[in-house]
């Protein structure tokens, strides 16, 4: 695997570098949540965070990079853009039926008082 | 021709009587016309060959020769066949299914003329097995019914079975005369009977032809072949393929005969047959039991006078087998005449049939006295001739003494025969008998018209052809005979003559004093039953093979595993050879610390999947999915883009299917939960089991690295790697070495996928799943959950899961797209037919999970079934292809199309060899999906009734 590297222009690369550490960072963010937050209905916006943040930056990056390599505009990226912001939701939705019914299983969630306390908060483990 | 007939024929519609029979007369008539147009050729001596290339580098032809002896028995074929067919035309009722008749009685005449003309050994076999084929098809023609069935199967069990001894019988003959040419064959009878196979040889083709013709010990199937429609048995199993055992042991009669273990042999089981089925015939109360074993006894007449051995007795021999399928086709025919009108064939109820179907009655008695050998009919002649026979024969008097016999019972059975056309008409028959139509009878009038010419004139008749036929077999050897009614008086006659009048008595003696119409079993010899033999043997065959399963095998797979393992493990142990040396140093060189963390984490999914496959099912499937995972990144990091991409498809598919196939298998708990102890003979067999399977797994291990390890040498891939773009026409070396230089490979292994997919299939059609797992899961009968109230097409539509099934079905199209694009560049980049192929099946099970099998099977129209059938029909075309440009099979070409919107392809003829594979991966997946979509809307359709079978089966326990 040798990708030649070919020097870039300065300010490309800033930018480019720019937004892969913000990218990075925020998927790094992400999992640091997903290990953190003490309640399954605050976790799952980490991932969700990351994937729509996070990979919307490398992407970006990316298509700067390739952009400026080839010298012409690179936009298949928009294509995994879309996808990802399709897909994400989804699977989202359906983790977090699944966490509903478990919750209302076990009588964590009670229907009769809907009001009362839409998303309990867990006791740390 | 007549093949060519059969299938014409089968293909006709139900109704179609007439016209079958035309085409079936005029395949007779054409068949009869060209074996006359050919009787100068043959009357002058000539032997007319005619030679095709069949496996000429085996030294096999397909060659057809016809002599004298064929061309007779050539002739009786047609002529029997026009008038069989007329006969049938009249006789099959217009419910019966035609066109399977007449295919069938055509396609087994076309193999019969193949037995006739075949000009070599081989060939002829071939053939042979084809009439026993074709018998037994007509046998079961009526395959409503048990006895046709029983009737069908052991005919064909005994004449195959002699088939194939025939088989071996024709293979050592052709290694002792080094050719399996009929020519050659018949030039060399010193040679083969000097030789030390001889008598194995002579016996085998002995039984071979004792099967097929009814021979005792293997004469109870033709009785229980009368099952067949009449015409069929007039046709087959008198006059036509019965004989071909007799023909058989003419044609053969210059190289095996002439031994005393031909004679003894021969005549021997020709005596036993002709004395017991003679006996046996006077006490059939059924029409065609009677004629059964009578015709039995007449073969049976037939093989002593070939045993016997002499030149006169050979030409008695065809004479007779002439006569024989004149008179006794006539006789069935008028017996199927009778049964036809008068709705039985029960000799006890049938009386005074002169009375009411004068014409036909007269023919029957006529044809029945030259059954019996009455003067001036061609029984008499030949049977004349038999006797002379018996007399000249160097073994004795009792030859003689079994021949007078032999006249007696069968003057006896005639009689019985003859007796239902006399005495006072019948009143309780089930209908009314009358005459038969006028060509129904025609067949019947023509027969024994040609009885009566050849036993009043028959040196103007039949002699110049019997004299072409026997010329043809005993060549210089033919003896000076006449044919001729009148000899004076000698032995033979007064033999005659004694015979029928001690026939007579015999048989008024049975009638008034042995109460002969109401004897049940025949006397003495019932016990005799060749029938009941059979049934026991096979009995005995069933239950002794189901023994031996229960020792040698298992349905259950574990042992079978178990021993698989130990076998090889051990072999492997015993073939280890020394000079492997594992050096692991090469492994630790240059390691990547994070790939080996990748690898260390895949191999944890893998333990864990194994660990918790017992009795957590669903976490052993998603640490299987990590470990899939981890194999798709190794690959991306070996740059292996190819294989990602498939592993990752066939990771996707094989969980989901897998998920939902899990749904149907019982919950497992362990042991703890059921508070049970388990007793140290589990643990010790657990042990074992566990040790076996990780020596194996370690040896696997170490064989592919052993394999890795060994210095490359040059290996095909580097051919590969040359070739794919200039032979293949491809960059990519994957895709190109699987859809063109091991494309038979590929060919192959789409057939298993459509064949383990069809079977999947057929398992889940009929599947009924385990009680426990019957009800509704708990998840899905919560209360607690609001979308238990809802159906599963309400939850689709409306409920939880109509967000993201629109989604989905905005993207689907999109997931098409990638699976068209995926398989466009396979040729050349990574992708091809089986990725894209299982994109698409991803596309479809993502939409059946969503948007419920309900839902989607109104809408789209799937059809799997054709999606295999689509893609093994390309795969196969696209192969045969290659044959049109005078290639092999397979042979890729790659041409470039200029389109007009998407310019320049290039379209190598593996592209659509790679489109086969596509549809038959799309094809199968989506077969297993809708099976296991299917299996859980049985289920809910009918969980109340399903419940309740549920808690009876608690209570019962």
């Amino acid at each position: 695997m040798i990708y030649v590297i070919e020097p870039l222009p300065l300010w490309i690369s800033v930018i480019v570098a720019a937004f892969l550490i913000l990218g990075g960072l925020i998927v790094f963010i992400g999992g640091l949540g997903l290990l953190r937050l003490p309640n399954f209905y605050q976790r799952i916006h980490a991932p969700a965070i990351a994937i729509t943040l996070g990979a919307g930056s490398i992407l970006i990056a990316s298509m700067v990079y390739f952009s400026s390599v080839e010298s012409r505009p690179v936009i298949h990226e928009l294509l995994i853009t879309i996808f990802v912001f399709l897909t994400a939701p989804i699977t989202s939705m359906l983790i977090m039926r699944a966490a509903v019914y478990r919750d209302l299983q076990d009588g964590k969630i009670d229907y009769s008082k809907p009001s009362s306390q839409p998303f309990p908060v867990e006791k740390e483990d | 021709m007549p093949f060519v007939g059969s299938f014409i024929a089968a293909f006709m519609p139900e109704d179609a009587r007439n016209r079958e029979a035309w085409l079936a007369s005029f395949i007779a008539v054409c068949g009869l016309v060209v074996t006359l147009w050919l009787y100068p050729l043959v009357a002058s001596g000539e032997v007319i060959r005619y030679r095709l290339e069949w496996m000429p580098e085996m030294g096999l032809y397909f060659s057809l020769r016809m002599d004298g002896l064929a061309w007779l028995f050539m002739a009786l074929l047609e002529v029997i066949t026009l008038l069989v067919v007329l006969y049938a035309r009249y006789y099959m009722s217009p419910k019966d299914p035609v066109p399977r008749f007449f295919s069938f009685l055509l396609a087994f005449k076309g193999s019969m003329v193949g037995v006739l003309l075949s000009g070599n050994l081989i060939q002829m076999v071939l053939f042979w097995e084809l009439t026993s084929l074709a018998s037994f098809l007509l046998i079961s023609y009526w395959h409503h019914r048990a006895d046709a069935r029983r009737g069908a199967r052991m005919s064909l069990t005994v004449t195959a079975t002699g088939g194939l001894c025939l088989l071996t019988g024709v293979l050592m003959l052709g290694h002792i005369v080094g050719s399996y040419e009929l020519d050659d064959v018949l030039a060399v009878g010193d040679l083969v009977r000097a030789h030390p196979w001889y008598v194995p040889t002579f016996i085998l083709i002995a039984l071979g032809a004792m099967t097929k013709s009814a021979q005792f010990p293997f004469h109870f199937w033709l009785p229980h072949a009368m099952a067949a429609p009449t015409p069929v048995s007039s046709y087959l199993h008198s006059a036509t393929m019965v004989k071909a055992g007799i023909f058989l042991l003419i044609r053969l009669w210059p190289i095996l005969s002439g031994t005393s273990e031909w004679t003894w042999v021969v005549a021997g089981a020709g005596i036993c047959t002709m004395l017991l089925a003679s006996f046996f015939a006077i006490f059939q109360h059924d029409l065609k039991g009677l004629l059964a074993y009578s015709t039995i006894s007449h073969l049976g007449l037939i093989t002593v006078l070939l045993g016997i051995g002499s030149p006169l007795a050979m030409v008695a021999a065809i004479f007779h087998t002439l006569n024989h399928a004149t008179f006794k086709a006539s006789l069935f025919m008028a017996v199927g005449i009778i049964d036809h009108e008068s709705g039985t064939r029960d000799m006890r109820q049938l009386r005074g049939l002169l009375h009411m179907m004068p014409y036909t009655s007269t023919l029957a008695i006529i044809a029945s006295a030259a059954m019996a050998g009455v003067p001036l009919l061609n029984g008499f002649l030949s049977k004349e001739m038999f006797f002379s026979e018996t007399l000249h024969w160097g073994y004795g008097k009792w030859m003689s003494v079994a021949a007078i016999v032999y006249g007696i019972f069968s003057v006896a059975y005639s009689l019985r025969f003859i007796y239902v056309f006399f005495g006072k008409p019948a009143q309780d028959l089930p209908s009314q008998p009358h005459e038969p139509p006028r060509w129904m009878r025609f067949p019947v009038e023509f027969l024994v018209l040609c009885c009566l010419i050849v036993g009043i004139i028959p040196g103007l008749s039949i002699g110049p052809m019997l004299h072409l036929a026997v010329e043809s077999v005993l060549g210089t050897q033919t003896p000076h005979y006449s044919l001729a009614v009148w000899h004076g008086f000698n032995t033979p006659l007064m033999m005659s003559i004694g015979a029928l009048a001690l026939g007579v008595v015999f048989y008024t003696v049975l009638r008034l004093f042995a109460n002969l119409t109401h004897i049940d079993k025949v006397p003495v010899f019932h016990r005799f039953s060749g029938a009941q033999a059979y049934e026991s043997f096979f009995l005995w065959l069933t239950v002794g093979a189901g023994r031996v399963e229960t020792w040698l095998s298992t349905r259950r797979i574990q042992p079978q595993i178990l021993v698989i393992l130990s076998v090889a493990i051990i072999s492997a142990a015993v073939a280890w050879p020394k000079e492997v040396k594992f050096d692991f140093a090469l492994a630790t060189k240059d390691l990547d610390p994070w790939f080996a963390l990748l690898w260390l984490i895949g191999c944890t999914c893998a333990v864990g999947a194994a660990w918790q496959a017992k009795y957590h099912r669903l976490r052993a499937l998603i640490l299987l999915g990590g470990t899939g995972v981890i194999t798709c990144i190794t690959f991306l990091m070996l740059s292996a883009p190819d294989l990602a991409l498939t592993q990752l498809m066939v990771e996707t598919v094989t969980a989901i299917l897998i998920l939902l196939g899990l749904r149907w298998l019982p919950a497992r708990l362990s042991p703890k939960e059921l508070n049970i102890e388990v007793p140290l003979t589990v643990w010790g067999r657990r042990s074992r089991d566990f040790s076996l399977a990780f020596i194996a797994g370690l040896g696997m291990a170490g064989l592919s690295y052993w394999v890795m390890i060994t210095p490359k040498h040059e290996t095909i891939s580097d051919f590969f790697m040359l070739r794919a773009l200039t032979e293949g026409g491809g960059s990519n070396v994957v895709n190109v070495l699987l859809v063109d230089f091991r494309g038979f490979d590929t060919m192959g292994e789409i057939c298993v996928l459509t064949i383990v997919s069809l079977t999947v299939y057929a398992l889940l059609r009929r599947f009924r799943p385990a009680p426990e797992s019957m009800p509704l899961p708990a998840q899905q009968n919560n209360l607690a959950d609001p979308a238990i109230r809802q159906t599963p097409q309400q939850q689709a539509s409306v409920g939880y899961l109509m967000v993201p099934g629109v989604y989905l079905r905005l993207i689907s199209p999109v997931i098409v797209l990638i699976a068209a694009y995926l398989f466009m560049r396979g040729h050349n980049m990574p992708g091809g037919g089986f990725v894209a192929g299982l994109t698409l099946a991803i596309a479809i099970i993502l939409q059946y999970m969503l948007a419920g099998t309900t839902w989607i099977e109104a809408r789209l129209i799937l059809r799997p079934g054709r999606w295999l059938a689509f893609g093994l029909s390309v795969v196969l075309a696209t192969g045969a292809g290659a044959w049109l440009f005078g290639y092999p099979f397979l042979t890729s070409h790659t041409t470039h199309l200029t389109l007009p919107l998407l310019g320049e392809i290039h379209v190598p003829s593996a592209f659509f060899f790679d489109l086969g594979v596509f549809a038959v991966v799309v094809g199968s997946t989506i077969l297993i999906l809708v099976a296991l979509a299917h299996q859980a809307l049985r289920s809910h359709r009918q969980p109340g009734s399903t419940q309740s079978d549920y808690q009876t089966l608690k209570e019962l326990n």
